[in-house]
């Protein structure tokens, strides 16, 4: 076997010197009546050639999404990737090594995350990052627990444009600590200010709010953070499209307390939904309840400037049952394909292609409405994300789509019951599809 | 070496975009006054050329198990094929959006059903959830199972037991799940204390979340008591996956009694560690646990593949989406690679080699237990302390040799645990490779005896020496703004950097 160098009279060998006869000496301790009998009933070992041969079969079951372009977001944004971001990635230093517990074989990896942190630091204007969470969802979960820990309370109110999944996500992780969750409406596609007054009181630990919302709104934080702070309670605030940095006011200026951010459009491919990252940024009098992994620069016995991973009293490998988590393996490989992305794009980039497809979503926008087969839902700014009723049957308009190989908007009523909501579709738009695209797009809609 | 943000020059470019900005857009047609960022947000300018030289030189400074030995204790350091990687990049799974017409994913369905049919005979369970992303998420979710089993039964139960010898992520994911966490002691050989279990296994604790073979790398010879000790009383068997590469064809957790059981996608199915993830910590559970799993799971009906929400009774959802799909087909591309005959070489040969190990150094590092072990092996560093070495100095020793070190002081309790130094050399590991090792190991312990400053110095080939952890705590530096403000504080120049 071509991953198994020793070969069977090196294996006798090997338990020669080890003193046995045979290798069931070593697995005695097993009991009998537990061990497996026979052969495991799985495929026979088939050849690198099969193999490809199979696994091309199973992947042309799917449309052929290299043609394909989406018109749908709702958490997964198809961005360009660079070619020299996924050229560095291939590298086998940063693939195949591990967790970096020993700096001095690690600086590759420190290096890297201590500068993917700097990125989202002055990307939120918040004080400290923690690079790597599994996801937005977790990790705006992980946010919601931090602040039962922050303020000992657990009532928690959560937007109700928070992405669906994440909702659910939140609920999961915290239904331990049997909490008490209100859902916070949304008044024409934005949190419901007056229901928010109502709604926040001394017992609430957090408001989770969702900006650009589901519905790709963008919300008054400020006017959000002043209510929600107004009772000492804390505001998560979550970016499922971080594209929207770029041109939005950062989060640390405009009042949140903990920053919980799916970092997917940094430089992930839609990867039917995962791998991707989520970073987490607060407050530095906060850092010591955050959960997950962080690194920190120091100097080595020469003095050099080192980087190792720090602040771990609060990590489960040390606290064991008092951690702040119990998240160890995170996803610090896309936390470094984000770095490399942000790096490329540096600042004037990031800037221009985010002012892109906020400019862009817009464009199709105006055009689907003009086309006269859409209206607008509710009138509310948004950044690469709109809804939209459609007049037609959402059924056609899928399938018309489909043909001409693009991936339909969301169909909204999937997650929102509201019965002014049926034939809405959720738009996204990304500098990927071109003004060629979008007018093919409307030409579609409106044959 | 200087940080990215120190190589930058002003008006530098690394991006390419579309020359169509739609510039007859107005951004105050976009973005409201309120939200708009007054400037924009400084990150680096540099070019391409330099982000290429940057994170070449930066990926020189890791070392990777395609570099050599990384006999990291628990973590199953094997060698990662090249072609699941090109597989998992294909375009259609990388542009696949993750909420596209079932109709046009049915590939990547179709692979989700048949990787869970796969493992199910691997392990012995009836049905996984793919959604956990990593091995403690996929503790959560077993828990949360676990919580939810026991509501479900009107049997609302809080204590969980978890072993002084589990790794940090049970204890920690037992709290996170809302059990109080009871803490099972070893016994002397180093397994379940049967009697100690007896004592605090009631009708209040949901159960025992167990490693086999357990943290000290042995098979534990009283599962058969430790099942009926733990069911008899209602409870459940959680079984911790890390590894499982001892067992393929040998034993099956689900045989074994355990009814959740996860897997590190990331360690025994051979999926890369990425210097710390993306891995996959699904979880299978036996047929009575099924209502509980997350939503969704994959079904089919003949003809399609689909979602099929899991009812009422579930957890709920652990992450956004279906899970880490890419990792699930390089596992999966593995286990066709291998065939039963393979599986069975994987755990008959890094148990071979575990023990292999075990016997050239036992004269050397004495054993925390002096038996025979599954796929790893755990030896002491104790008998040097006498010359004022620790085991870390062994460690850090190791890497002038050219290997990564072991896993040390993990696990940790006393009396027989005590300066561990845990050894997993997988099946990837040759023995000439093995060879090796064991002479770098013989020569630091004479070395120990004869020159300890060269191992208290250690290491002296790497790039860096050793790091001031102390430091690092004591004045955290977490981002470059941290660096900048210090500097002003402290008025240091640039040539005050050491790099």
């Amino acid at each position: 076997m071509r991953y198994i160098p020793s070969t069977e009279e090196q294996k006798k060998e090997m338990l020669k010197e080890i003193g046995v006869s045979s290798f069931e000496e070593l697995i005695e301790a097993i009991p009998v009546g537990f061990r497996f009998k026979g052969r495991l009933n799985v495929p026979e070992a088939i050849s690198e050639a099969e193999l490809e041969e199979k696994i091309y079969q199973i992947a042309k079951k799917n449309s052929d999404f290299s043609l394909t372009k989406p018109l749908i977001g709702a958490g997964a944004y198809r961005h360009h990737v660079p070619e020299a971001e996924k050229f560095l990635l291939q590298r086998e230093e940063f693939w195949t090594c591990y967790t970096p517990y020993q700096p001095e074989l690690s600086q590759g990896t420190l290096q890297s995350i201590f500068e993917f942190q700097t990125y989202i630091a002055r990307l939120t204007k918040m004080d400290v990052v923690i690079p790597s969470i599994y996801d937005g969802a977790s990790a705006t979960a992980e946010a919601a627990l931090m602040s039962f820990r922050l303020t000992h309370r657990n009532k928690i109110i959560i937007s109700a444009l928070l992405h669906p999944h994440y909702k659910e996500t939140v609920k999961t992780y915290i239904a331990p600590h049997e909490p008490e969750i209100v859902e916070l409406p949304h008044k024409d596609g934005l949190v419901d200010i007056d229901g928010l007054k109502k709604l926040v009181d001394d017992d609430v630990a957090s408001v989770i709010v969702q900006n650009p919302n589901f519905f790709g709104g963008i919300e008054d934080m400020a006017e959000i953070s002043g209510i929600v702070h107004s009772k000492n309670a804390l505001l998560i605030n979550e970016i499922v499209e971080s594209m929207s940095l770029g041109v939005l006011k950062a989060p640390g200026e405009m009042g949140a307390d903990i920053v919980a951010g799916e970092a997917q459009s940094f430089g992930m491919d839609l990867n039917y939904g995962g791998p991707y990252n989520a970073y987490l940024a607060t407050r530095k009098q906060f850092l010591r309840q955050l959960p997950g992994r962080i690194i920190g620069e120091t100097r080595d016995l020469d003095g050099k400037r080192v980087f190792v991973m720090t602040m771990r009293a609060r990590e489960q490998d040390i606290r064991r049952d008092k951690a702040t988590s119990n998240i160890c393996t995170n996803h610090f490989l896309n936390a470094t394909a984000a770095n490399i992305y942000l790096s490329l794009m540096g600042t004037e980039g990031l800037y221009k292609v985010s002012l892109l497809n906020t400019k862009a979503a817009h464009y199709l926008e105006n055009l689907l409405l003009k086309s006269g087969k859409f209206e607008k839902v509710f009138d509310y700014p948004f950044y690469n994300e709109f809804l939209l009723k459609s007049k037609d049957s959402v059924a056609t308009l899928n399938k018309k789509l489909l043909e001409n190989n693009f991936i339909p908007p969301l169909e909204v009523s999937k997650f929102y019951k509201e019965g002014g909501l049926k034939d809405v579709l959720l738009f996204a738009v990304t500098e990927v599809l071109c003004r060629e695209d979008l007018n093919r797009v409307v030409e579609i809609l409106s044959e | 070496m200087k940080l990215i943000f120190e190589k930058s020059v002003k008006a530098r470019d690394g991006y390419s975009l579309p020359k169509d900005l739609f510039d007859e857009v107005n951004i105050k047609d976009c973005i409201p006054e309120y939200a708009v960022s007054d400037s924009k947000k400084v990150l680096s300018e540099v070019s391409e050329v330099d982000v290429i030289r940057h994170f070449t030189k930066l990926s020189k400074f890791n070392y990777g198990v395609d570099d050599g030995l990384y006999p990291l204790g628990s973590c199953t350091m094997k060698y990662n094929p090249k072609v699941t990687e090109k597989l998992a990049s294909l375009s259609n799974f990388i542009y696949a959006h993750p909420l596209a017409p079932e109709e046009t994913v049915q590939g990547c369905l179709e692979l989700m059903y048949d990787l869970n049919k796969l493992l199910c005979e691997v392990t012995g369970v009836d049905q996984y959830t793919m959604a956990p992303a990593a091995g403690a998420h996929g503790e959560l979710a077993g828990v949360l199972i676990m919580r939810q089993h026991f509501v479900d039964h009107d049997d609302k139960r809080r204590k969980l037991l978890v072993p002084d010898s589990a790794h940090g992520t049970n204890p920690a994911s037992a709290t996170m799940g809302g059990f109080k966490m009871i803490e099972l002691k070893s016994n002397e050989r180093g397994t379940v204390d049967i009697r100690r279990l007896e004592e605090l296994m009631d009708e209040d604790t949901a159960g025992l979340m167990l490693n086999d073979p357990n943290t000290v790398g042995l098979y534990d010879e009283g599962m058969q008591d430790i099942e009926s000790i733990v069911h008899g009383k209602g409870g459940l068997l959680y079984y911790d996956g890390a590894n499982l590469n001892a067992s393929f064809e040998i034993v099956r957790p689900g045989d074994a009694g355990f009814d959740i059981v996860h897997l590190n996608l990331h360690k025994t199915f051979s999926t890369p560690h990425g210097g710390g993830g993306p891995g996959s910590g699904i979880i299978g559970v036996k047929k009575f646990l099924i209502p509980y799993l997350p939503t969704p799971i994959v079904a089919f009906d003949g003809e399609k593949y689909y979602f099929s929400d899991v009812g009422e009774k579930s957890i709920g959802r652990v992450r956004a989406f279906w899970g880490n799909f890419l990792v699930l087909v390089k596992s999966y591309a593995w286990i066709l690679s291998m065939g039963p005959d393979g599986l069975r070489n994987v755990s008959e040969t890094s148990v071979i080699n575990a023990n292999y190990v075990l016997a050239k150094l036992k004269k050397y590092y004495r054993p925390a237990y002096d038996r025979y072990c599954g796929h790893e092996c755990v030896v002491t560093g104790r008998d040097y302390k006498k010359y004022g070495i620790k085991t870390l100095d062994i460690a850090k020793r190791l890497m002038d040799y050219g290997f990564h070190p072991p896993t040390i002081y993990f696990p940790h309790f006393e009396p027989c645990a005590e300066e561990t130094i845990m050894i997993e050399p997988p099946e990837s590991e040759s023995k000439e490779v093995l060879d090796e090792f064991i002479d770098a190991m013989i020569k630091i312990s004479y070395e120990a005896k004869t020159n300890p400053e060269l191992l208290t110095g250690a290491p002296h080939n790497t790039r860096i020496r050793r790091a001031d952890d102390v430091l690092a705590v004591k004045r955290p530096i977490l981002n470059y703004g941290d660096e900048l403000k210090l500097k002003e504080e402290l008025k240091y120049k640039d040539e005050d950097i050491n790099f």
